[in-house]
């Protein structure tokens, strides 16, 4: 079995918490009948489509001996070890050991298969731990499911820890200083005060004294995936609409390594939806592109124990809070082992 | 089944072909009427063909041809 309920705190920690769903990749990274390994969660994972389009995630070891599945072949609607043969089906289910027909093996479910979700052009899976495998209940994000919202998604792999994605999120203040020479973020003033405010599903961490300029408020959504919503003005080159929306959310791959989503969102309709969409694909996208090559190129520079020697001032009061929250949870999913 | 490189990094995920010269040419001249001309429907059609910039056919734009261009370019 994967993501054991023995892991430290201080694995979850670094490798991502546990028994809530996670973002794993676009969607369009496995095509129908085609099988992709990924990590996730510091685990190797086979993601699996049939070529009527359902997706599953297995565990990537083989049950007999641990071979990658990955390595394997695709059966259509089973996948067969490279190793020996044995094959397993999309729930994890050993139909079959070809070396040896009838061997108790098969028909066992011998193989961790995550339940699957697909949002908005990417797969989402729930990472429960041995002693939560149920699915959490997952609302998905608004802006991702509002009739009257348009959203793009953009994916990218940094070599960064997923707390430092998530942190840089809650952390609406480098908008005015990294982003300064953007098309988007040159604006607003680079003195702020903030504030926490507390919502059903999270926290909001906002300017107190600016709204509607620059990247000035962010919110942090925690509804069985965690998720955070912020807007930033568009200049009035990008056409009507107004502001656009960022749904941002993280896959912790392993202790180094994030795959980061960005759903950028318009709440546009008929010609002002494809002329934005237009736009974006010729020649908004591009820009958007070089803002977040930004923030990699700053967090990937990063000091590993960038984290250990810091002096915070008010404007980390979400980093902050977001620390003590991550923490938190990830000490009582190490802790519900031992109890 | 080859094992996807590290890291992803691809500047442009939402479209599907390298814009034409036309594409590129109608893309910057919106986003200079969106600038100067306002972002109505009707300014859009008269920034354009005030630009000579025209539909694909060289026809001046009506609001039925833009909206159906940007239908098929915007999908
Ligand atoms: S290790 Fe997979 S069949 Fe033996
Ligand atoms: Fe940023």
């Amino acid at each position: 079995m994967t993501l054991s309920t023995t892991a430290t705190a201080e694995h979850i920690y670094a490798t991502g918490l546990r028994n809530q769903w996670h973002p794993v990749v676009p969607s369009d990274f496995v095509a129908p009948g085609a099988m992709r390994k990924v990590t996730a969660l510091g685990e190797q994972w086979l993601l699996f489509r049939r070529s009527d389009g359902a997706l599953s995630m297995l565990a990537d070891r083989c049950p007999h001996r641990g071979a990658p599945l990955s390595l394997g072949k695709h059966l259509g609607d089973r996948v067969a070890c490279w190793y020996h043969g044995v094959e397993v089906e999309t729930d994890g289910t050993v139909s079959s050991v070809p070396g040896l027909p009838g061997c108790n093996l098969e028909g066992k479910k011998l193989v961790t298969s995550l339940p699957v979700r697909e949002a908005a052009g990417a797969i989402l899976a729930y990472f429960g731990d041995e002693a939560h495998p149920e699915p959490a209940e997952l609302t998905l994000p608004d802006p991702l499911t509002d009739p009257e919202v348009e959203p793009i998604l953009c994916y990218a792999e940094w070599n960064v820890p997923w707390r430092y994605a998530m942190e840089n999120l809650l952390d609406p203040m480098h908008g005015a200083f990294l982003h300064h020479e953007s098309h988007t973020m040159y604006d607003g003033d680079t003195t702020a005060k903030f504030r926490i405010r507390e919502t059903h599903r999270g926290y909001f961490f906002e300017k107190t004294d600016q709204r509607g300029v620059n990247f000035d408020w962010v919110e942090l959504c925690r509804t069985g995936i965690d998720w955070v919503d912020l807007t930033i003005p568009y200049p009035p080159s990008a056409g009507p609409g107004g502001a656009f929306g960022i749904v941002g959310a993280a896959c912790p791959v392993d202790a180094e390594r994030t795959g980061v989503f960005f759903w950028r969102y318009r709440r546009v309709q008929g010609w002002q939806r494809d002329t934005w969409r237009f736009l974006y694909k010729t020649l908004i996208e591009k820009r958007h592109w070089e803002v977040l090559e930004q923030d990699r190129v700053m967090l990937e520079a990063m000091p590993a124990d960038a984290d250990q020697g810091e002096n915070l001032y008010q404007h980390d009061l979400g980093v902050v809070r977001l620390r003590r929250l991550y923490r938190a949870q990830a000490e009582s999913q190490s802790a519900a082992a031992d109890g | 089944m080859t094992t996807a490189p590290w890291p992803y990094l691809d500047t442009h995920q939402s479209r599907t072909h390298e814009p034409t010269p036309y594409e590129h040419k109608l893309a910057a001249t919106l986003e200079e009427v969106f600038t100067k001309d306002g972002h109505e429907l009707a300014d859009v059609i008269r920034g354009l063909n005030s630009r000579q910039v025209h539909a694909p056919d060289g026809a001046p734009w009506t609001e039925e041809s833009f909206r159906a261009e940007m239908h098929r370019l915007g999908a």
